[in-house]
């Protein structure tokens, strides 16, 4: 049964600070299915950032598992968990956080790079991948030069090109009005529908979730509501 | 190799820092290569004006006796020895010279001209006569020029050698020299017969000066001469042991300076990296996210330490060898007789140097580039990401 699930958590708890302890997450557990498209939700402060950025290896939690694709991330050395993040990760934040010595499309080879392609075969790559998010004429543009949902489109491209099985959001179109979320939003579900990516996304934004396959509600650091939306085909 | 990708362009992006540390890094190899031209000009003066005016290895005596007897046979000897190219006896004493109412205490050699000229060349040093006036024993002398300035002579005139134990004797001058040296006012010329006579000595000598193709085998030669005839051999190195010494101490001290310099030069350099660092916390973060490895944003950092090294060698060597080059073409305006006769300021440009300084200059900026990279890539990359 378990080979259904890409995310399995079980337990996790992350404690805070050395004198007064916050208890950021506690005891969660949560299963994911690949190509998944959810959101999570809960007020500030209810730990939403902290499990993913513990989905995304990003930081190690005080007690639980994680189990990536089967494997126990929070096992990993420091050098694997890189390579996971590289090959199966794919990072999305609410400020785009491009290289801004970099134009477009070398942000978006970074990753390829960073993996070790080849530059030629990660220029085609990561060329398709612009184009694919609607930017194949904004290739040689620095972040400087582009929109905010410009930059966005970039960074989503980014964390795409790598082919990851899941993707995280933290409030990525935080950052943007509702028109230009909209359409970040409505990207990032195509590009769920024709990868068959797991997307886990952090929002405040009602409307948004809505549109997701399923929403977790996250309140001092416990899951207390997971709702499917009756979205999916 | 993205490390270096985006190495190069922090380094681009970052004109202001990257000219401060170009400048600094550029500024001390300059200036340590000017310091090291100047430093090996004065010693190569020094060495090359004491192998020139020296024997490079003096027979003196054995313990206790005041003569060499039979000398001949020794002097064949070491004539024969590997790398010798002239040998020449001597008898020195001292004496008293006097011209009307000055005189003046001096260093009376007794030499063959010609044996000495292939031991030290005189000849190049003399100013007024012939120094080869002395071959035959009679009285005539060659002295220095400052000599004659204070005893108020010039050539043709004769002075009056008060020897002891010896009737006053006249002297014609027929040579004056002037090495540039303290010699000049306390030296003083005649014929080695003529002098072995005046002293009753018999054919003695009190030393024999050698001269070897390679100064630098005079040591070893020496030390072979001491153990084999059982005479005092002195190497001009042993003879200028405290100037030789001074010069090392010197260069000691140099060093610590040039140490100072490069110091002062890459904390500039790990001040701009530290900066750079501080600026591009998001970025790293991001990067780690991406899967970049700790290895590889701490690689990234020390390429950039080294790249501004790179950037300030390649200016400073050009700036150290111009400012070599225009000071060595100075003339200055200082007496000849100070520094040994120069006119110009002594700078040896030795492609050394330059290797030196700048491997000096990279291995302290990779080390100033230490401190940064590793705290880049000891960053917690939530806190780096979201320090945005
Ligand atoms: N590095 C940290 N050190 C100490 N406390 C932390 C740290 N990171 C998060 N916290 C605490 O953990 C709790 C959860 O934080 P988290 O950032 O996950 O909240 P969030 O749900 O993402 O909030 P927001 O919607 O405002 O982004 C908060 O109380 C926060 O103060
Ligand atoms: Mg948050």
């Amino acid at each position: 049964m378990s080979e259904k699930y890409i995310i399995q958590i079980k337990n996790l708890t992350k404690i805070f600070g050395d004198g007064v302890e916050i208890k950021a997450l506690d005891d969660v557990g949560l299963n994911i299915e690949q190509g998944e498209f959810m959101a999570i939700m809960g007020p500030s402060g209810s730990g939403k950032s902290t499990l993913l950025n513990q989905i995304g290896i990003l930081d190690t939690p005080t007690s639980g598992t994680i189990l990536l694709d089967g494997v126990d991330v929070t096992k990993m050395s420091d050098k694997q968990r890189s390579v996971t993040r590289n090959k199966q990760l794919g990072f999305i934040f609410q400020y785009h956080h491009l290289l801004p010595d970099f134009n477009a499309l070398e942000n978006v080879m970074m990753p390829l790079l960073i993996n070790g392609v080849k530059r030629s075969e990660a220029r085609k790559t990561a060329s398709k991948m612009l184009e694919e998010v609607g930017l194949g004429d904004r290739m040689k543009h620095r972040p400087n030069q582009l929109s905010g949902g410009q930059n966005q489109r970039v960074a989503i491209a980014r964390a795409l090109v790598n082919k990851p099985s899941i993707v995280i959001g933290d409030e990525p179109t935080g950052n943007l009005d509702s028109k230009a979320s909209d359409n970040i939003y409505e990207l990032l579900r195509r590009l769920n529908r024709e990868h068959n990516q797991t997307f886990i996304l952090v929002t405040h934004d009602k409307r948004m979730a809505a549109k997701t396959d399923r929403t977790i509600q996250l309140v001092d650091g416990k899951i207390c509501e997971d709702s499917r939306n009756g979205n999916d085909d | 190799m993205f490390e270096l990708d985006v190495a190069t362009r922090h380094i681009k992006s970052r004109r202001r820092q990257t000219l401060f540390s170009v400048i600094a890094v550029s500024l001390a190899v300059g200036i340590i290569i000017i310091f090291m031209s100047m430093m090996g000009g004065y010693t190569s003066i020094l060495i090359d004006s004491t192998t020139e005016n020296q024997a490079h290895i003096t027979v003196m005596p054995k313990e206790g006796e005041d003569y060499i007897h039979l000398y001949h046979g020794l002097e064949n000897h070491i004539y024969d020895l590997e790398g010798v190219e002239g040998v020449s006896s001597y008898f020195q004493g001292e004496a008293a010279l006097q011209y009307k109412h000055n005189a003046e205490g001096v260093l009376l050699y007794g030499i063959n001209p010609e044996d000495e000229n292939r031991v030290v060349n005189r000849d190049k040093y003399m100013l007024a006569g012939e120094f080869t006036s002395i071959e035959n024993p009679g009285s005539r002398i060659v002295l220095g020029y400052k000599l004659a300035k204070n005893l108020d002579v010039g050539m043709g005139d004769s002075v009056t050698a008060q020897i002891p134990g010896a009737e006053p004797i006249d002297f014609t001058i027929t040579g004056i020299f002037q090495t540039g040296t303290p010699l000049d006012e306390t030296m003083a010329f005649v014929n080695i017969e003529r002098l072995q006579d005046l002293y009753r000595s018999g054919d003695v000598i009190t030393g024999m000066g050698i001269r070897l193709s390679d100064p630098y085998a005079s040591e070893d030669l020496a030390n072979g001469i001491d153990r084999e005839t059982s005479y005092d051999a002195i190497s001009w190195m042993e003879q200028n042991a405290e100037i030789l010494t001074l010069l090392e101490t010197s260069e000691g001290m140099v060093y610590f300076f040039y140490i100072i310099i490069f110091g002062i030069s890459g904390f500039g350099v790990a001040n701009v990296l530290i900066m750079i660092v501080m600026e591009k916390m998001g970025e790293i973060g991001m990067l780690m996210a991406m899967g970049t490895s700790r290895r590889s944003i701490m690689l990234i950092f020390l390429l950039e330490a080294a790249i501004l090294g790179m950037m300030g060698v390649v200016v400073g060597c050009i700036l150290g060898y111009v400012a070599s080059a225009a000071i060595a073409a100075i003339t200055i305006p200082i007496p000849p007789e100070m520094y040994f006769g120069m006119d110009h300021l002594p700078v040896v440009i030795e492609f050394k140097n330059f290797i030196t300084a700048s491997v000096f200059a990279m291995v302290i900026n990779i080390i100033a580039g230490v401190f940064p990279a590793r705290r880049a890539s000891k960053m917690d990359p939530v806190e780096a990401i979201y320090s945005v």
